[in-house]
Formats: structure tokens, sequence, C-alpha cells
């Protein structure tokens, strides 16, 4: 019951910070950018556009989020409630993913994917690592400044590969770096098993980096100044 | 409700806190006063599960601190001295979210609320408010899940006098409604006021532990000052048991020649001085 409430009280939160009117106007904006393209483009940049866009949102908002949080002290409060960390991580990174998947199926639809359930697996998939990401960081950074320098390094090594994989500029071996096999599944095209095997492992490992720093960051804020 | 035998912590090799030991009855109001740096929020975070690795025991509510699972926290409620709200929701929905978190059926939030004066201020954004009422939300948040044991610090901090009273007094109502309270300040006056014991804290160590009724009375007798006029005003002061034995004040009073006169007792503030040798900065 408590989950669920979390989830819905994050939904607000979103909604309540322009969330979901920034997302309603960034979808208009990319189905009619993609509109405008010739047939052959559509599927790639449409690709391009979800992996970079809403699957990769929680990246950057999820840091905004946290160091919100941050700021107004209420890390502070959640460290003497009775809300665990893992339900903390699962309601963000559940929250914010429904939108990702939201707009990636308007996207997906909008270009005649060939397989939307593939698409929104991806988009998932991709959402909650990049989510993950953004938590680790966020949990461990002051300033908005010293996030988006952070985010730099795994931007690079994210988007940079995925691009190339999409457009077969990379070794067959790199269709089971994570992030590429991601990139195959919104694509909507055959992924590696064995790359969805070390997507899977990724991220039973940054979820326990995420656990360990949120853990830390509540310990930290929660006692700094009782 | 809360027992402590020998407790011992440090963040370096040299111990900060030093083989402590009390304990916090049922239903009583517990103060712990010390200056900056004396250990008072290192032992709250102990007591409040957050730092595991302490040596001795710390027992609340019968869980061992170190020990404890999330829902240890389902009966304790936090007033920190800072605002903990999210600045974009209305009081009402900062409390109507902080109350989801709790198992334990919540408190009425307009009950809450109208208890500190804020009913006409609900939907307002916290952003909005002025220090004083965030100082007044962020108590009664502590209180939204009825706990049983209640951490405060500084609860009257930023108030004005009129709020400060109202404070005070809901603190003792919830005192009669049977919660314990742990109260972290550094006002020896509403020290003195509210709290049933206090514990002096120094370097990590409890100097003196007693009814603040008790601690000024063990260390110094009311003593009575007088002034009179002679070429100019002067002043004298003795002890009240020993009145009688003053000869001036007695030839004073014979000659109807005093310009006042009352009675003082030590405050507790004077009591900490004396004991811990230090002030409350």
């Amino acid at each position: 019951m408590r989950f669920c409430n979390l989830i819905l009280w994050d939904m607000k939160f979103q909604a309540r910070y322009g969330f979901y009117l920034l997302y309603g106007f960034l979808t208009l904006l990319y189905a009619a950018l993609l509109f405008s393209f010739p047939e052959a483009w559509k599927e790639k940049a449409a690709a391009i556009l979800i992996f970079s866009d809403p699957a990769a949102m929680g990246l950057f908002f999820m840091g905004a989020v946290v160091l919100l949080e941050k700021s107004q002290r209420v890390t502070s409060f959640f460290a003497v409630s009775p809300l665990s960390v893992i339900e903390y991580i699962w309601s963000k990174t559940l929250a914010l993913n429904i939108i990702a998947l939201v707009v990636a199926a308007v996207l997906a639809v909008s270009v005649n994917s060939r397989s939307i359930s593939l698409v929104l697996l991806g988009t998932f998939l991709s959402g909650i690592l990049f989510t993950l990401l953004g938590i680790i960081i966020a949990a461990k950074i002051k300033s908005l400044n010293q996030f988006i320098l952070a985010t730099v390094p795994i931007e690079i090594i994210t988007f940079v590969p995925a691009v190339l994989h999409l457009f077969g500029a990379t070794p067959e071996f790199m269709r089971i770096y994570p992030a590429n096999v991601c990139m195959d599944m919104i694509c909507g095209r055959e992924f590696s098993v064995v790359g969805l095997f070390f997507t899977a492992a990724l991220l039973v490992i940054f979820f326990y980096a995420a656990y360990r720093s949120v853990s830390k960051m509540w310990q930290c804020e929660g006692g700094e100044k009782l | 409700m809360i027992k402590v035998n020998n407790l011992t912590f440090s963040y370096t090799k040299k111990s900060f806190i030093r083989d402590l030991s009390f304990s916090v009855f049922e239903g009583e109001i517990f103060g712990f006063l010390g200056p900056s740096g004396a250990g008072k929020s290192t032992l709250q975070k102990i007591l409040l599960g957050m730092l595991p690795g302490y040596q001795g025991s710390a027992i609340v509510n019968g869980t061992e601190c170190r020990e404890h699972k999330s829902d240890f926290y389902e009966s304790i409620g936090v007033d920190f001295e800072f605002s903990t709200m999210y600045d974009k929701l209305s009081a009402k929905e900062n409390l109507l979210f902080f109350s989801s978190l709790y198992g334990r059926k919540s408190r009425s939030v307009d009950e809450l609320l109208r208890m500190v004066g804020l009913e006409n201020d609900t939907d307002k954004r916290v952003s909005d408010y002025s220090k004083g009422m965030k100082s007044r939300l962020n108590f009664i948040k502590a209180l939204v899940h009825d706990p049983k044991l209640l951490f405060l610090d500084e609860p009257t901090s930023g108030l004005d006098p009129t709020n400060s009273r109202l404070m005070k007094d809901i603190i003792l109502e919830e005192k009669k409604r049977g919660k314990t309270i742990l109260l972290t300040t550094h006002n020896m006056q509403d020290a003195a006021e509210l709290c049933d014991r206090v514990a002096f804290i120094v370097g990590g160590q409890i100097f003196a532990l007693d009814s603040p009724h008790n601690l000024i009375m063990s260390k110094g007798a009311a003593k009575v000052s007088y002034t009179w006029n002679d070429n100019g005003e002067q002043t004298a002061s003795c002890p009240l048991d020993r009145l009688s034995e003053d000869k001036l004040l007695n030839k004073l009073i014979a000659e109807n020649r005093l310009l006042s006169i009352h009675s003082s007792e030590p405050t507790l503030n004077d009591i900490f001085i004396e004991i811990t040798g230090r002030t409350l900065v």
C-alpha cells in the first residue's frame, strides 16, 4: 500500500514540477519532427529520439529530483521514517519510467514501428538503467553543476556506441554491450540474448550501487544536523 | 522506553561518547542540554538507529538500536530544527504525503493544522510560509502518525512568544496523552519549564542528570537582594535562610529605608555553568 502511494505521490510531484507538461510538449514536437522526415529515416530517427530522451530522461531528471529533495532536506526525514531505501529507489524509478513509456509508445506508433512491445521493453530497460545511474550520481554530489559534469562521461559511453550500433558501425561483439542491446530493442529489431543477460546483470549491479549510495546519503543527511 | 548502558561511540580512534548510562521513562519529557559539539546530536543519531557502530547498549521501545528494522520508526516522531518539507506542495499535501509513509492510523491533518494555528494556510505552498510557520508545520509533521516517542530539536526556535507558548502547551498536552518526549534545546527556560528531567552533556559525558528543580535546589540557596539610599543607591544580598542574621537588612527594615527587596533563585543556566564549567553556545 505504502509503495503504491509512494508512486502516486512521486507522479504528483512530477506533475507539480511540470514534467508532464514538458513531455506533452516534447512528444508533440518529436512526433511532428518524425512526420516531416523521409520514410526511410523515420524508424532510426525515432529510435535515436526514444533512446536519447524518454529512455535517458531518468539520468537527468532523477538527478534533479534527488538534488531537490536534498536541498529541501526531505531526505533527512526519510532516514527516520519507515520508508525503506528499496521502496524509495523503485518508486522513483517506476514513476519516472511511466512517462518514458507513454512518450516512447506515442513515438513508436507515429512511425509504425515493427514491434511496439519490444520498443517499450527496450525503453523500460534502458530507462531503469539510466534512472539508477542518475540516483547513484545525485546521491553523491551536491550541486547541479557537479551533476552535469558527472553525466558527461556516461553520455559518451552510452549514446555514442548505441548510435554507431544503430547504423551498423560497430563490430559484431558489441551486440552484447547493454546500451546496444537496448538500442536494438528500441529499434524493434533482433537483439543479443547474451547481451540481455549482461544488461540484467548490470541492472542488478546498478541497483546495489544505488542502494548503497542512497543509504549513505540518508545516513549522512539525516544525521548531519539533528 | 529508552535504556542506555555503557554506551561508547567514536568517529575516530578517540571516543566521542564515553560510557553513557541513563534511562528515559515512559511518559516523561527528558531534556538533553549541552553546548554545540557536546555529543547531543550523536547521541540522538544513535538512539534513532542511524549510527550502528556503537559499543554498549541503547534500547529504544524494546529494540536494540543497531538491530532496528524499518518498522522501528512507526512509533517514533522526529522534529528536526530545520524544515524537511517539499516547498512546492501545500502544508496539507506535505502532511498527507508524510503520513502515507506510515502504517499506523494517522491523526487528522486538519486538526493538527488547527492545533498550531495554520488552519487558514492549509492550501498555501510551504515555500510561501514564514520561518515560524514552517517550524510549526515541521512540528506537527512529527505528530501525524501519533508516535509513542518524540524527538524534538529546538521546537521553539524562531518562534514569537505567543507561538512559543502555544508550542510548549502542545508539548505538555502530548505528554498528557502519554507520549515520551526527548527534547534537545539550548533554551534553559524551556527546559526548566517542560522537562521532568534533564541531562547536562559536555564532551560526550553526562555531568548531571536530575529534575530541573532538584538541580537548582541542590546547587544554590535562594538569595535576597535589597537596595537602599545612602549617598546614592546601595545594593547588598544575603542567603534567604540567613535573613535574620543580616543586621544591616534588619536595621534598614526597622528604619523603613529599603528602596527595593527581592528574592532570586539560581537559574538552570547558572547551574549548568557551575557544574560543567561551560556555557551553552
